[in-house]
């Protein structure tokens, strides 16, 4: 009997989740020991499909599972889950982040068993999202990741958890009905003439053809819908105050893997050139002129922040706004390397979460102007501050460079193409820009005078449980920028499609 | 053949694993670290000496071909990249005199950082790292993978400036320095950088490849001449970050703010060379774009002049050697860019003559790093023996050590000898070869003709500025009465590779009496289909002691010493003499560095905080504000947003309620107008 190895990974943390959740009173202290067998199991089958894939990327497709979910009213929802090219390094860093975080909030103390919970809860809408093929489906697992999301935020968060909660839900909510609004349009409009209107991206692939205004249309709700969710500017709003106020493992999650469903989901549905042949002629422009703007406007927002946290916030913008540049490039270079940055973003931003959750709870702000001196001190944690930083400014030999260079050299073919070639400018502004605000940071909390503004004096360096994380999430991180083909081989089959 | 070349990617390797190594044992090991990191420069050494002479024995030096092995690194769209090693000449010479230089720089060091404790674990990984970085640099196959290492070089740059920029030994405000010095160096290097990788764009797009084999071989004849001028100025614009070259160099003389180990190791066998390299290893498609290359010769030659002029009313012992440092990367540049000006034109026009004096260009640029190597290597040691043994950089506290720590003066009395061009030191072969390089385009009156007797020009006055002010720093460090305390000569470890470099700092130049010229030239022929004409050693001799320039230039250099001496030997020590309030605003203007730091800020200011400052008004108020406001008008006024922090939870119900009824309500209109589009 085949083993249903796509469904346990939505099944077995579901069961996580449900574990915990009723862990309460006397037993919320082992809450953690339940989340972390689970997740690991999680990872651990993460790694099977991996290493399947690893060793032909033919084989992945055999562990596709499919099911009639309803049947009625001329209309098809299936539970079909698949995994290919895509979706196997988002797979891959949702279970390695959720068991990393896992571990990283070992000394969690108020409700343990609710906060592991609800992280095993966002790994089921996660892992849903990255494998579903049936728009229903898809739907119903981005809605599941929001939930859990807010009440991370809302229980866990700092003291203006409320407002950053509500706003994150209604900015992302309203954003997934709009989604939704395009996923019926296309679904129904493909569908015209079936028996059962399915919901199956491969029944929608394979359907009507549609006009081309129809395409552009509805290409543009559906990228709207995806778009908030990266976040583009002007609709970003939600993302630094949600991770000001969200918890260590919230923030890790919320930019590791969640803001990837948005660029995910525009390369699954978008850029799919069975669904919508024609639209990029129109939203091509568009894309790659949000996403430099994105990738400017974030870094240049950067710089003038104050918190830790905020500014690495800032950064994730940017840093999406040139996987949206990759995607708009609609070219095997710009959809390798939008992957890989998706990818090399989780691992790094999750560096960068933990590093700014550190001085919040070790020095109790995260405030730079408050900070200061701290190598001298507390070596360890600079010396992770530091890593961080570098692979996210993409220093060569970690894995942001990759995605970097890949990125602006799409970019540029793109812009040959168009004769456009002087806007290369603006990435390199970025590049400049990002090292910039990343250095003034490093300058500003790490070196010079130790702080006398807080008190330090019973301050201690990170705990061990941090370190170990950490040091796993930096070891990736070089493995990857000195062996990129590692994660590229993946990539390469879907890519080369485009 | 012995077999060694097929294992010269150990070069880098062997201090990687220094690296590595030290820096999570060093603690545990004497001296933190360093006699692993001493152990890894000299493994490299040994291994770089024999694969070099492996290659020169070998057929591929007989046949004018470069060892090559590559293998595939990442596949970018259709393009490949690898990964690999590409040995010739010009590698084996980067590779040699780095991993040579650095492993005296290392002994040294073990004297030197001796008090450092627990932070010396930390400062023999990072020069490990540095030296992986340049001698990775120098075995590259293709261009990426020396931006890779170029940038691996400009973090430890970083990390070995800002070393002491916590717990600085002198305290709270000279560590900030030390980390603004830090943060310039990274920041300013990597204007050029990012220049530099968009010039490899532009290469990836014009020759589908960044191995070095690939271009080289490539018909250049066939690609879009605009381009390759674009691209080529973007790879010089990352040499003018690298190398310091105006109006870039600005970071130099703050990096002082490291160890003096550091300055030597960045001045002498690291970092800076790098750029000088790029601009040698890309000579075979410089030379198709011959405008570009009188831009490259022109900012080498107002480097050289400009820089001199800021060292000439300097304090600081180790920044006078930084400005020295500037001057002599100009001079490289120079000669590397006429040279390729020359050879330019003669490819167009065939003609041997020119492609002679080319070669002869690219031979100086070659030769003046490698001399400049050891004497720069060995008076930034010296330097940091006299600041170890006084404790300050200020010239004005020292006077009168040469009684005190004679093998010090002696050694660097060698060094500055030899950067001001007396013969028979290394510095006046190759200054000399750099500067007829510059005349030769006006001598045989080329089109840019003019412009290279300018460049000429200001090279001779660097010369005469040269000997000013070397030995003005000499004088002033090691003649007259003390003016400070002094703890007497340095220990061993330090004193024995001063004497080594010394004796590099006489001889190296005889290199050119040997075919040195011949030799560096190999490089050039392994990738140019033309035939390059070259003159033996002796024919080189021969000229540069017949023709008329040299004795000018040694005239001038001897008349430099001359005022030097007159001034700060002859002329007691006067301290209101060195007070800027007694100078005019010239005086002035020089010692503040005509603004330049001045003039950084106020670009950073510009394109970076002040627009950062403006972006975020923006999003907080226009941006975050309209969507504030629109829920606002939606919720129904009041406190909006923030109205639904009370009783959140009925709230977030409501939403729920929305959103389904939403939802419904779309799917009922399609499915009403399902057909209707």
């Amino acid at each position: 009997m085949d083993i249903p190895i796509l469904s346990l990974l939505v099944i077995i943390p579901l069961i996580g989740a449900l574990a915990t959740l009723f862990m309460g009173g006397q037993r919320a202290e082992k809450a953690k020991y339940v989340a972390v067998a689970f997740s690991a199991i999680v990872l651990a089958l993460a790694l099977y499909v991996t290493f399947v894939g690893y060793n032909n990327m033919a084989d992945l497709a055999d562990l596709k599972e499919s099911y009639v979910w309803f049947k009625a009213a001329g209309l098809q929802m299936n539970i079909i889950f698949a995994i290919d090219g895509l979706s196997i390094l988002m797979v891959l860093l949702t279970a390695i982040l959720v068991f990393l975080v896992v571990i990283f909030s070992w000394h969690e103390e108020d409700k343990p068993n609710y906060y592991h919970a609800l992280l095993l809860a966002m790994e089921v809408g996660l892992m849903g999202v990255y494998m579903a093929q049936d728009f229903f489906l898809f739907y119903i697992m981005w809605e599941v990741t929001l939930i859990p999301m807010y009440f991370m935020i809302s229980w866990y968060g700092g003291p203006r958890r409320h407002y950053s909660a509500i706003k994150f839900f209604i900015y992302t909510h309203v954003a997934s009905v709009i989604m939704l609004i395009g996923i019926f349009a296309v679904v129904f409009q493909t569908q015209i003439g079936a028996e059962y209107i399915s919901f199956a991206f491969e029944a929608v692939r394979n359907g009507a053809t549609l006009a081309p205004a129809f395409q552009t249309f509805f290409f543009g709700l559906l990228f709207f819908g995806f778009a908030v969710k990266m976040p583009v500017p002007p609709f970003h709003t939600w993302l630094p105050d949600a991770h000001v106020e969200a918890p260590t493992g919230g923030s890790v999650l919320l930019a590791g893997v969640m803001l990837k469903m948005g660029s995910y989901g525009i390369i699954r549905v978008c850029l799919d050139s069975a669904i919508f042949p024609d639209a990029m002629a129109f939203w091509q422009p568009i894309m790659i002129g949000l996403g430099i703007f994105a990738m400017v406007y974030g870094a240049y927002a950067c710089i003038a922040q104050n918190d830790l946290k905020k500014m690495v916030a800032y950064s994730s913008i940017s840093h999406m706004g040139m996987v949206l540049v990759g995607m708009g490039c609609n070219s095997v270079i710009g959809i390798e390397f939008a992957i890989f940055q998706m990818f090399a973003h989780g691992i790094i931003s999750g560096v960068l979460f933990m590093v700014c959750g550190i001085a919040g709870h070790n020095f109790g702000t995260r405030d730079m102007r408050l900070l200061g001196g701290l190598a001298g001190k507390f070596p360890v944690y600079a010396l992770f501050m530091m890593f961080g930083f570098m692979a996210s400014l993409g220093l060569p030999g970690l894995m942001g460079f990759i995605a970097e260079f890949g990125l602006l050299f799409g970019l540029w073919e793109y812009l040959v193409s168009q004769g456009l070639e002087v806007l290369i400018v603006f990435g390199l502004l970025d590049m400049m820009l990002t090292a910039g605000y990343y250095l003034w940071a490093m300058q500003k909390t790490l070196f010079g005078k130790l702080t006398d503004k807080i008190d330090l004096t019973h301050c201690h360096d990170i705990a061990k449980n941090e370190v170990a994380v950490l040091a796993v999430l930096c070891a990736l991180i070089a493995l990857f920028g000195i062996w990129p083909t590692l994660a590229l081989d993946f990539v390469m089959p879907f890519a080369g499609a485009f | 053949m012995i077999g060694i070349l097929d294992y010269v990617w150990l070069v880098p390797l062997a201090p990687v694993l220094c690296f590595v190594i030290a820096g999570f044992f060093g603690k545990k090991t004497p001296q933190g670290g360093g006699y692993i990191a001493i152990a890894g420069a000299l493994i490299a050494f040994i291994i770089a000496a024999l694969a070099s002479y492996d290659y020169f024995t070998s057929d591929y030096y007989a046949n004018n071909i470069a060892y090559t092995v590559e293998m595939e690194w990442m596949a970018v769209g259709e393009f490949s990249i690898n990964f690999g090693v590409y040995i010739d000449t010009l590698s084996c010479i980067m590779m040699l005199f780095a991993s040579f230089i650095s492993t005296l720089i290392f002994i040294y060091s073990i004297g030197y950082m001796d008090d450092q404790g627990v932070k010396k674990t930390r400062y023999y990984a990072e020069v490990s790292l540095f030296l992986t970085g340049m001698l990775g640099l120098a075995v590259s196959s293709n261009y990426l993978e020396m931006f890779v290492f170029w940038e691996v070089m400009g973090l430890c740059s970083y990390l070995l400036i800002g070393f002491w920029s916590f717990t600085h030994p002198e305290g709270d405000e000279a560590a900030f320095r030390a980390s603004s010095a830090a943060k310039k160096a990274f920041l300013v290097t990597r204007l050029g950088d990012v220049c530099l990788m968009a010039g490899l764009f532009v290469l990836l797009h014009l020759f589908g490849s960044l191995d070095y084999a690939d271009i080289f071989n490539f018909d250049i004849a066939t690609v879009d001449s605009n381009m390759l001028m674009v691209a080529i100025l973007l790879m010089f614009a990352g040499v003018v970050g690298k190398s310091a070259q105006f109006p870039l160099h600005d970071w130099l003389p703050d990096a002082m703010a490291g160890p003096t180990t550091v300055s030597a190791l960045i001045h002498a066998a690291t970092m800076v060379k790098a750029g000088i390299y790029l601009v040698a290893r890309s000579y075979p498609i410089f030379i198709h774009c011959t405008d570009a290359m009188i831009i490259v010769a022109v900012i080498g030659g107002v480097t050289a002049i400009y820089t001199a002029s800021m060292a000439l009313n300097n304090m600081n012992i180790k920044r006078v050697l930084a400005y020295s440092t500037l001057s002599q990367l100009g001079y490289m540049v120079l000669a590397l860019g006429a040279g390729a000006y020359l050879m330019s034109l003669g490819i167009e026009e065939g003609e041997p003559e020119l492609m002679l004096l080319g070669g002869a260009g690219y031979a100086a640029g070659i030769f003046h790093m490698i001399n400049h190597a050891f004497f720069k290597a060995l008076l930034f040691l010296c330097s940091g023996s006299v600041i170890h043994a006084v404790g300050t950089e200020d010239m004005r506290m020292m006077g009168g050590l040469r009684t005190k720590m004679p093998i010090t003066a002696y050694t660097m009395l060698i060094g500055s000898l030899s950067i001001a061009g007396i013969p028979i030191l290394s510095g006046f072969w190759s200054k000399d070869l750099v500067l007829e390089a510059a005349f030769a385009p006006f001598h045989h009156g080329l089109g840019a003709g003019s412009i290279f007797m300018v460049l000429f020009i200001l090279g001779m006055i660097t010369a005469f500025m040269t000997a000013f002010y070397m030995f003005r720093m000499w004088f002033m460090t090691f003649c007259g009465e003390p003016r400070g305390h002094c703890h007497g000569e340095s220990p061993k470890p330090m004193t024995v590779p001063l004497c080594i470099l010394a004796v590099f700092a006489v001889i190296s130049g005889l290199f050119v009496v040997f075919d040195g010229s011949y030799y560096i030239l190999e490089s050039l022929r392994t990738t140019i289909d033309t035939v390059i004409p070259f003159h033996t050693g002796m024919e080189i001799v021969e000229e540069i002691f017949t023709a008329i320039p040299t004795y000018v230039a040694l005239v001038l250099a001897v008349v430099g010493i001359g005022i030097a001496w007159k001034l700060y030997v002859k002329t007691p020590y006067d301290a209101e003499a060195f007070k800027p309030e007694n100078h005019g605003a010239l005086y002035n203007f020089n010692a503040k560095r005509h603004y330049f730091p001045e003039l950084y800020n106020w670009i950073s200011w510009k394109f970076g905080a002040g627009v950062a400052k403006g972006v975020n008004a923006l999003d907080v108020h226009v941006v975050d504000g309209t969507v504030n406001g629109l829920s606002n008008a939606v919720v129904g006024g009041g406190e909006g947003l923030s109205a639904v922090q009370t009783g959140y939870v009925r709230d977030y119900a409501g939403l729920v309620a929305v959103g389904v009824i939403s939802i419904l309500a779309v799917f009922c209109l399609i499915f009403l107008y399902g057909g209707g589009f």
